[in-house]
């Protein structure tokens, strides 16, 4: 290996190995301080992000860097592929990914400053750094959904950090039910690709497929990215993401991980190009989110929600750029969109703190400015548009209605007939255990 | 002084993993003192002679020598585990008869001896002094399993007068009506539809580390290896069809699971849904696919253990009405504890990084190859099953902290040893899954090989297309199973 891919493997993998350091330290009972951590935490992604730099330098002069570290497994013929790449599309990402990561993690060190879960977050920062670093360096599809899959858990572990309250745990949960529903389509795009082009590799670009086959792949890789960037009819999670804390929802929803799914159609554009109908989906859903969005945001009352329809609606905008096969505009919409979010993200609960200040000190509310672009509706379309809007589309509502409802009611239903037909009685009582045997509590037995 | 030679020899090694077990049980339903410590050193003993057998055993054939090591280190582990209110002298004999039956059941070659184990391994469950369930499920599954085996059994000996089973492969002894009466063990040994409802309502109502360990013996999905493919090559067409049922528990219990509020009958329902999963890539018969499963198996019965351990340790330590209908935030009482719980749960449902990842991905690649409606349903229970068990988890240990007590136990240290081995088993398993999955895929001659004995034996006839394509797409399979046949033949366990 020369010095590039030296480096290559340090940004990816520097994150995983603080994580996994500090998790099993922490296992051991040894919890580090908060300066400690943060110094690590700016130490690691300063170099990530000169690493990458240097990436960029190199990258100027040859088309990527490759670095093959061998098999993960192999059976056979199969094998999982250990290959990180940095092209010019994913270098954009890497920098992203290590720059944003560090700033998040020195904000996050004053704002979580005694929070009780201070390593959790930062553990699960180093976590989902390395998740994604590795998502946008994989050098095979194989390995991107590794990554992909570490970026989706250690979202909904943040979206449930504050944990003693019930809203994000539940939130949490449906966000979970969500990305793993969507995560089918990647898995089983990836397995097709093995069995239809027998490889899944980013390197040699894909190889001609015929028929409806490149569809069925563009459609399976479509499901995937439209659950992982809340492209309708998916972004009803998007708003319950939002009770993680503040540095989290900048990173995950306004920088990486909703950017992650346009990552994966760039990604597929090849394949994209064979089809036009999956071309026009893209386009449509697309279209759907970036109106959903805006609509849906004008609405939303707090400034973190708002916010996430903002970024979602130039996601939108993304997919239809991506459908139109406007590639590197995609990525400068993805680099622009992403940093801008991120401040506005960081810098929303002072922008609050400040309005509150600056309505004391005029002694009322601020004077409204500018023009809402529905005043051009008539008020019934806007009233009927604002309902639409408080209950977010309907979109939680109709999945929750068609999908996760019968699928509860058939689940019910198995566990009546199953009661039913179990006889109330019983071969024997359960033994009671003597207290004297049973032992104190707080001994643990 | 340097060892006798003897005490290496196979016949004694498997002795000393099967006896050691079975003796400790009758020293301590006798002594009935000091009952975790005897049944640690026997279970140990008995982990020691299985990797002494794994060591010895050639490259490739140490599929169930692997299996031997395995089930005793777990059987090891939940001696160690078990809540002092559970290790008794009514409990630790059960656990150690069960111990040696699985070895024995693991280790011999001879169909009678299989039968005997087969039995054996269920008497504590039937027993009103050991396991015996409230409900009348498990004992009608279990009883029925092995009546349909020794029918079987019964068959296949009078048809051919062979016990040996080296010697009966691809003679498809027995006929139709052995093979079929295996399936029928294997479906309620396995709690395949239509007999999966036996497996929650034993975890429910039974003692629950010596019921994980008898499910996770996986006595269904050893036949399937040991016999079924092996002794019947000619009814492959019929293979599917255990596949297909397979599949059709995964999902029918991935939906059930979705709503259920017992935490116990919730981690039986995830077990039983991802080890459905182990019959349908045995039955994939692609190197990924059977190696799949065979990682899976390892994944599925180290994780279950964890799980249903930390869940006995929750239980004893916060009572045992646990319900996920709402959240008790344990998680604050207990961080190791839901750490682990968490890990080994998403380890299951195949969260990269882990093992379970790994054998996943063989799995699904191994199936959509075969079967790619299988191979479509699988991620799909897969995905069921992850949410099944972040609803579980979630209710577990997030939420308000409980404040009904005021000292509350976290992992001890004895607890925390054991935990951090099976955790770490499962991660360092996942980051560097080389050394298993190779291992495993050698080993997948043992299934596969059998699978094309019969066009070994039978050059010439239609199925050698089947196996021509077969080793097109795995060069190296065929060539492992070309060698393995020449050095293949060897008797295997107390045979030898």
């Amino acid at each position: 290996m020369n010095a590039f891919q030296d480096i290559l493997v340090f940004v990816v993998v520097a994150p995983g190995v603080i994580f996994g350091l500090f998790a099993l330290l922490w296992l051991l009972d040894w919890v580090p301080s908060e300066r400690l951590m943060s110094s690590i935490t700016g130490g690691t992604f300063s170099a990530s992000t000169a690493g990458v730099a240097a990436l960029i330098w190199k990258i100027g002069s040859t088309s990527n860097v490759s670095v093959s570290l061998g098999s993960w497994f192999a059976v056979g013929n199969y094998h999982f592929p250990l290959v990180l790449m940095a092209d010019r599309l994913s270098i954009p990402f890497l920098a992203l990914a290590a720059l944003l990561s560090g700033l998040i993690g020195q904000f996050s060190a004053t704002y979580l400053h005694r929070e009780s879960g201070f390593l959790r977050f930062f553990l699960l920062l180093h976590l989902f750094a390395f998740g994604s670093l590795l998502a946008f360096a994989a050098g095979s599809f194989d390995l991107l959904a590794a990554g992909w899959e570490i970026v989706g858990i250690t979202s909904v572990l943040l979206i449930g950090f504050f944990h003693q309250r019930r809203a994000p745990v539940e939130n949490a949960l449906y966000v979970f039910g969500i990305y793993r529903a969507c995560d089918i389509g990647l898995l089983v795009g990836i397995f097709a690709m093995h069995h239809w082009a027998g490889t899944a590799s980013l390197a040699g670009g894909f190889p001609t497929l015929t028929g409806a086959r490149p569809v069925i792949l563009c459609l399976l890789l479509l499901l995937a990215a439209s659950g992982k960037a809340a492209q309708v009819p998916f972004s009803g999670w998007l708003p319950r993401a939002m009770e993680g804390p503040t540095p989290s929802s900048a990173i995950f929803y306004g920088a990486i991980s909703i950017h992650a799914g346009a990552y994966l159609l760039l990604r597929a554009q090849p394949l994209l190009a064979e089809s036009r109908l999956a071309s026009a989906l893209v386009i449509l859903i697309g279209a759907s989110t970036a109106i959903h969005g805006t609509i849906v945001g004008r609405a939303s009352a707090d400034a973190k929600t708002s916010l996430a329809y903002a970024t979602l609606t130039q996601v939108g905008i993304i997919f239809i750029e991506i459908g139109l096969g406007w590639r590197w505009l995609a990525v400068a919409h993805i680099l622009g969109n992403a940093t801008l979010r991120t401040m506005q993200y960081l810098r929303a609960p002072s922008m609050l703190h400040d309005y509150h200040q600056m309505h004391s000190a005029v002694g009322g509310e601020l004077s409204p400015t500018g023009t809402q672009i529905e005043e051009i509706l008539p008020a019934g379309v806007q009233l009927w548009l604002y309902r639409w809007a408080l209950d977010r589309g309907y979109l939680d509502t109709i999945l929750e209605r068609w999908v996760i409802g019968p699928l509860l009611q058939v689940s019910a239903y198995l566990s009546r007939v199953e009661r039913t037909r179990t006889p109330s009685t019983t071969v024997r009582p359960r033994r009671t255990v003597p207290v004297s045997v049973a032992g104190p509590a707080q001994r643990g037995d | 002084m340097s060892m006798p030679g003897w005490i290496f020899r196979t016949p004694v090694l498997t002795g000393t993993a099967v006896a050691a077990p079975w003796l400790a049980a009758i020293v301590v339903s006798i002594y009935r003192r000091q009952a975790r410590v005897v049944g640690c050193i026997a279970a140990l003993l008995s982990a020691i002679a299985s990797t002494t057998l794994v060591w010895k055993a050639p490259q490739g054939a140490s599929l169930y020598e692997t299996l031997m090591l395995l089930f005793s280190g777990l059987t090891f582990g939940t001696m160690v585990l078990l809540p002092r209110r559970d290790a008794e002298a009514g409990t630790i004999p059960g656990i150690l008869f069960l111990l040696g039956s699985t070895l024995l059941a693991y280790s011999t070659g001879n169909l009678l001896v299989l039968l005997g184990a087969w039995v054996l391994s269920i008497i504590p469950f039937l027993s009103a002094s050991w396991f015996r369930s409230r409900k009348w499920r498990p004992l009608v599954a279990l009883l029925s399993s092995s009546l349909a085996i020794a029918l079987a059994i019964g068959f296949m000996v009078a048809g051919t007068g062979v016990s040996s089973i080296s010697h009966l492969k691809g003679q498809s002894p027995g006929g139709g009506a052995a093979f079929a009466l295996l399936i029928v063990a294997a479906i309620f040994r396995k709690g395949v539809i239509p007999a999966q409802t036996w497996v929650a309502d034993a975890v429910d109502s039974g003692p629950l580390m010596p019921t994980t360990l008898l499910l996770n013996g996986h006595f269904g999905a050893l036949l399937v290896v040991k016999l079924i493919v092996p002794l019947f090559p000619e009814t492959d067409h019929l293979f599917p069809v255990l596949s297909y049922f397979a599949i059709a528990t995964a999902i029918y219990v991935a939906i059930r699971a979705l709503r259920e509020n017992s935490p116990r009958r919730l981690l039986a329902f995830l077990a039983l849904s991802q080890s459905a999963c182990i019959l349908s890539g045995l039955e994939s018969r692609t190197a990924e696919g059977i190696t799949g499963a065979l990682v899976h198996w390892v994944v599925v019965t180290v994780s279950t253990v964890g799980l249903f351990g930390i869940l006995r340790l929750l239980e004893v330590r916060f009572g045992e009405n646990l319900s996920a209908s709402k959240h008790l935030g344990l998680a604050e009482h207990a961080p190791r504890l839901a750490v682990s719980f968490a890990i080994l749960g998403l380890a299951l449902v195949g969260l990269p990084g882990t093992l379970g990842f790994c054998s996943e991905d063989l799995l699904i690649h191994g199936t959509l190859t075969t079967h790619p409606l299988t191979g479509l349903l699988l991620p799909i229970a897969t995905a069921m099953n992850a949410v099944s068990f972040f609803r579980l988890f979630s209710r577990l240990f997030l939420g308000r902290r409980r404040t009904g007590f005021t000292v509350m136990a976290d992992a001890l240290p004895r607890e925390r040893w054991i935990l951090a081995s099976i955790v770490l088993f499962v991660v360092l398993g996942g980051l560097f899954p080389n050394p298993t999955v190779i291992e495993h895929s050698s080993e997948v001659e043992v299934v596969d090989e059998a699978i094309r004995a019969f066009d070994n034996l039978n050059r010439g006839t239609g199925h050698s297309d089947n196996n021509s394509s077969m080793n097109a797409r795995h060069p190296h399979l065929s060539t492992t199973i070309r060698d393995a046949a020449e050095v293949e033949q060897r008797p295997t366990g107390v045979d030898r």
